[in-house]
């Protein structure tokens, strides 16, 4: 099972270049508008995220129905509306840019809530998904389809499917411990590689749609308590219960109305599969539900109960984390992982330049640039090194050290920590170069990541993650998240800043005791507007020079 | 060169000592340091920033090594390597010169100054003095003059070119040239491998001509041997000199390899 798990990423390596190593975070938009995911063609009209590079859908692929052979190039309403990155439903704001936190204000992963979606054939098992997740007070919502586990066909089968004879309904035709495996590691917040299904060829594309763990995971599938290891993941089983005589005037409709089928096809499939798989599968299934939810999206109470049951269950596993982390109280003894540079002459200096408000552009980026040179030289010096022997001209062997780890990496958290890439560069030869986009709600004050773009094999990396400043340290939280969830070692991590808070310190040393933060000064607090104080300013604008004008 | 042997044989014991325990004469503090690369990181996190810069005890207050990692080391390895590629050998000669710069910079007068931050708050901080200058000994200085130019950028350099007889090793200056105030000036004299200490001896003493106080010159040096510590500390007690490393081999190859001369 493990090996056809791992048989994939290389495969989406190759195609999709936003696939394995970079990762645009736009899921909520397609999560909360399942639609629109639906629609695998509808891909190029859907709004991008700001700096949203090729990455596809990662949802796209979950949410296709079995009976989407055909490729269909309208979808429904969703497809064509304009999509703001927020969105409003009737109890709530949705915000669908970025990705929030998905850990508590410890960095620790909060175990995502699982909800399992089950019911036969065209019983409404996305509406009740979507209604679901509108009804949810939850930012980060993950929906994942069985449909995406089809089984590759062989010649035999294809053939068969080619006649309407394959029986794309039975528990045989779906990889169940992929679903395990996959469902496992979302779980736990890693990335997860989910296999598109072409219903055309049978096969798998070659591309996988990368999914992150979530606040909320829902899965649904015909099948989806079929499996008893499928089911002991679920946090909450949800049975779809619709009338057979409905549920088959709606395939009807949908096959021949929407999708040009002959009636004689659609029919002798019905009874030859997709009953009988309903009798013997699905309806049984329904004793492991937890809740049967009769005539499917149109049941807003059964909806609202749902909703309000994962809520109680979420309650207690809090999200506000920037506000959550300013407010946090720590002992003042700074922890070990702290590598503050001495305060020599020069660094004091260095920092009179920056900090002032009055330094003109070309002193500051000056300055800082021999600051960050000091920070980055220290943090290398801070690596394990192995001793060698070495020829010299001088025909005597010299005991001297070289680095242990050849493979190193950085990571600049945009925009700041970008003036930090070209000192690592000036002390690294070929060294290679990761971002992450984190940006901060303006309504909720919460970080949220919004582009990825990673070496693939970065686990095997010791990460320089660079921010010019860490204040409360969400975003350095996140982005350290995000390294781990790619599977690098916490103690591959050295966070390179040139201004950190004391608040900030704690909290990162507190939720990632083995990541190293190197910096040059901590300042003792952040204000309301989480900018540090004395501080440095917005140190991205006043590098950049993009300040508003009001400031200068 | 008379006196100066003298000078040597006159303190012999301290160094001889030394070099049976250890063939590489390292301080007690480089000692510890190089038992553990963890202990060493641990070790210069804890040290207070005025001790970052130890100074080596038998070569008097005004001596200092830069602060020592594994980092430090793995430059001198590369440098000293013979099968260090060119290209490499000056990036890694760079780095090395750069850190002994910020460190050497150090040395330079400062005084206070409050400053306002772009958040409406005061920051004590400091300010550099004006008044230096940096004074290259040719040609190996000339490679760190890169080195001083990227930390300041406007900085007045002089040069000065000593040659050494090859028979006898007699240091002789061909030629000097300074800015006109430099016995007003703070001088960073740039020389990153001392052997014998005798281009030094006769670059200072020009230095000294042009009536430049001794308490006023810091050397900027990479490599130096035992001897050439001893010969310089003795001739002049109160220069500052700051080096990365004090082994009885120095990388003569420096120069020639730093510009392609070999």
């Amino acid at each position: 099972m493990s090996g056809r798990f791992k048989q994939d990423p290389p495969s989406s390596a190759s195609s999709d270049s936003g696939g394995e190593d970079g990762s645009v975070l736009q899921m909520k938009e397609d999560e909360v508008d399942i639609d629109m995911a639906e629609n695998e063609e509808s891909q190029p009209t859907s709004p991008r995220p700001p700096s949203a590079g090729p990455q596809t859908n990662p949802t796209q692929a979950a949410v296709r129905s079995p009976r989407n052979r055909r490729q269909r190039t309208t979808s429904q309403s969703q497809t064509t509306r304009i999509r703001e990155p927020i969105l409003r439903g009737r109890r709530r704001t949705i915000y669908t840019a970025g990705r929030p936190p998905w850990y508590d204000c410890q960095g620790q992963l909060v175990e995502p809530f699982v909800i399992g979606v089950c019911g036969g054939s065209a019983s409404g098992k996305t509406t009740v998904a979507r209604k679901i997740i509108e009804e949810l007070d939850v930012p980060w919502v993950t929906l994942l389809s069985l449909d995406s586990f089809y089984k590759v066909l062989t010649e035999k089968h294809h053939e068969e499917a080619a006649r309407n004879e394959y029986n794309f309904d039975h528990p045989d035709a779906f990889d169940f411990e992929l679903v395990v495996k996959t469902l496992s590691r979302l779980k736990e917040g890693k990335k997860v590689e989910v296999p598109i299904y072409n219903f055309v060829t049978h096969r798998r594309e070659t591309k996988t749609k990368t999914m992150y763990g979530a606040n909320v995971i829902i899965f649904e599938g015909i099948l989806a308590f079929y499996s008893p290891e499928v089911l002991k993941l679920l946090d909450m089983k949800v049975f779809v219960d619709t009338d057979s005589d409905e549920r088959l005037v709606r395939r009807l409709r949908r096959d021949i109305a929407d999708r040009g089928r002959e009636l004689d096809g659609v029919l002798k499939q019905y009874f030859k599969f997709v009953k009988p798989a309903f009798d013997y599968y699905i309806a049984p299934s329904m004793v492991h539900a937890d809740i049967i939810v009769p005539r499917g999206g149109e049941n807003e109470v059964a909806i609202n109960l749902i909703a309000q049951n994962v809520m109680t269950q979420l309650q207690q596993r809090g999200f506000k984390l920037r506000e959550k982390l300013a407010h946090a109280n720590f002992g003042m003894s700074r922890p070990n992982s702290l590598h503050l540079l001495p305060s020599t002459p020069q660094i004091r200096g260095l920092h009179t330049f920056i900090r002032n408000k009055d330094t003109p552009r070309d002193e500051f980026i000056f300055y800082s640039k021999r600051l960050i040179r000091l920070v980055i030289e220290h943090a290398l010096a801070l690596l394990p090194f192995t001793d060698v022997i070495v020829e010299t001209p001088q025909g005597v062997p010299y005991e001297g050290k070289r680095i242990a780890t050849e493979k190193i990496c950085g990571v600049s958290i945009l925009r700041a920590g970008e003036t930090m890439e070209n000192a690592l560069c000036e002390v690294l030869k070929d060294v290679r170069i990761g971002k992450i986009l984190i940006q901060t709600n303006l309504d909720t004050g919460e970080p949220e990541l919004y582009y990825l773009r990673l070496p693939k094999d970065i686990k095997d990396y010791h990460i320089f993650l660079m921010d010019a400043t860490v204040a409360t340290g969400a975003a350095a939280i996140m982005a350290i998240r995000v390294l781990l969830d790619h599977e690098v070692p916490e103690d591959h991590i050295s966070l390179c800043s040139l201004l950190m808070t004391e608040q900030g310190v704690h909290n990162i040393a507190y939720a990632f005791p083995k990541v190293r933060i190197v910096t040059t000064a901590v300042d003792p607090c952040v204000n309301e507007k989480f900018y540090i104080v004395p501080g440095i300013g917005n140190f991205g604008d006043r590098y950049f020079g993009t300040e508003p004008s009001t400031d200068q | 060169m008379g006196t100066m042997s003298e000078v040597v044989t006159s303190r012999p014991p301290a160094f001889e000592k030394k070099a049976t325990t250890s063939q590489i004469p390292l301080s007690d503090k480089q000692k510890a340091n190089t038992c553990s690369d963890q202990q060493n990181t641990q070790c210069s996190e804890k040290c207070d920033p005025n001790s970052s810069l130890q100074p080596v005890e038998s070569f008097g207050p005004y001596f200092r090594l830069i602060p020592m990692s594994g980092q430090v080391k793995e430059l001198q390895t590369i440098i000293r390597d013979k099968n260090t590629s060119r290209s490499d050998f000056k990036f890694y000669a760079d780095r090395l010169i750069r850190l002994v710069v910020e460190e050497g910079l150090n040395q330079l007068p400062y005084s206070d100054l409050t400053i306002t931050t772009p958040t409406g708050c005061q920051y004590k901080g400091l300010q550099f003095v004006k008044g230096n200058c940096g004074v290259s000994i040719v040609r190996s200085g000339e490679a760190m003059e890169q080195g001083l130019r990227s930390c300041c950028r406007s900085i007045r350099l002089g040069k000065i070119l000593v040659e050494s007889d090859l028979d006898t090793h007699e240091a002789k200056v061909v030629y000097a040239k300074f800015p006109e105030d430099i016995s007003q000036r703070k001088v960073l004299l740039m020389y990153p491998i001392m052997s014998s200490g005798n281009t030094v001896i006769k670059a200072v003493n020009v230095l000294q001509e042009h009536a430049v106080d001794e308490a006023n010159i810091i050397l900027l040096n990479l490599f130096s041997t035992p001897a050439a510590a001893r010969t310089i500390t003795n001739a002049f007690p109160k220069m500052h000199i700051l080096t990365s490393e004090v082994h009885p081999v120095a990388p003569n190859h420096f120069g020639q390899k730093y510009f392609g001369t070999d």
